[in-house]
């Protein structure tokens, strides 16, 4: 998989190499913006209210 | 395609020459399979990383700002008038060793994500400091998103917990902490909280947070009561708990 992206990625070693730092800071960026947030109250690690409601500590 | 020879003949060089077909087809989706566990593993990594540190930052910005915005409100609001749509005030826990705790209305999971420390509307409503008697409860996260409870169990009967508002200082003292409850157990919030041992109506204050760290499958809580009341003075000097 990742080798089939590196074969596919124009130039030489270095601007590969260059893209794919891009590409990897890209999707920390979604994973750190987006998918995360949504995620992070769907899991149950950060509910601190007793408020006798399952999931998260919405009230 | 041509890649893909290339590709075969370097793997030639170094590696025992590759078998063609049915087997090569399986070697491939094998480490395609490989490849995406190995990403499942980074992304659950980077997750953590997520939620013990980048909410920290965030919240601890967010908080900053809503904490500076509220001093700024006192500063320029008249003396007795009480602002509290920005926050209530900051709760000063010297044992855990965290600052200030901005305290504002509402525990749910947004306000709460700001770094704050948030009073209980529901379901048991808090009762304010400056009410004669009542329970001031209180919620906010052991980790991530500022952490403002992390070193919940750094309290000690005896400890000082001290609430700032714009013309008083609050001083309580723990009293009774529950380690471990369930999250059903909303009891704990009542104006008289009996669990902790107490009967009598009284100015109680409830810390509650998650417990064990890092997960909430429990509920730790503190207890503390109202010790005495101090004027806030021009200079804003704290009382003697905190210096």
């Amino acid at each position: 998989m990742y080798g089939w992206i590196w074969r596919h990625l124009p130039g030489n070693t270095w601007v590969r190499a260059l893209i794919s730092i891009v590409l990897v800071l890209a999707v920390v960026y979604v994973l750190f913006q987006y998918v995360f947030p949504w995620a992070e109250p769907l899991l149950p690690f950060g509910d601190v209210t007793v408020d006798g409601k399952n999931g998260s500590n919405t009230s | 395609m041509a890649a893909s020879t290339e590709q075969d003949e370097r793997a030639k060089e170094s590696a025992p020459p590759r078998t063609s077909g049915a087997r090569g087809r399986i070697a491939g989706a094998i480490s395609v399979f490989g490849e995406l566990l190995i990403t499942a593993g980074l992304v659950l990594g980077l997750f953590v990383a997520y939620s013990l540190w980048w909410t920290n930052v965030l919240a601890d910005r967010e908080a900053g700002k809503q904490g500076d915005d509220v001093r700024q409100q006192w500063e320029s609001t008249a003396p007795g008038e009480i602002d509290i749509k920005g926050g209530l005030g900051f709760l000063h826990v010297p044992a855990m060793k965290n600052g200030e705790v901005l305290v504002r209305k509402g525990t749910s999971t947004k306000a709460l994500n700001a770094g704050v420390a948030g009073y209980y509307t529901d379901p048991v409503k808090a009762a304010m400091p400056s009410d004669r008697q009542g329970n001031f409860s209180l919620a906010a996260h052991r980790d991530g998103h500022g952490a403002k409870f992390h070193n919940i169990d750094k309290l000690k009967e005896g400890d000082s917990i001290v609430f700032e508002t714009k013309d008083t200082w609050y001083v309580y003292k723990v009293f009774a902490s529950l380690p471990e409850t369930s999250k059903y157990n909303v009891k704990v919030l009542d104006p008289i909280p009996r669990e902790s041992g107490r009967t009598k109506p009284g100015r109680y204050i409830t810390l509650t947070t998650c417990t064990p760290v890092f997960t909430s499958k429990y509920r730790y809580i503190v207890w503390g009561e109202l010790e005495r009341t101090e004027r806030v003075n021009a200079k804003r000097t704290p009382p003697a708990e905190l210096r």
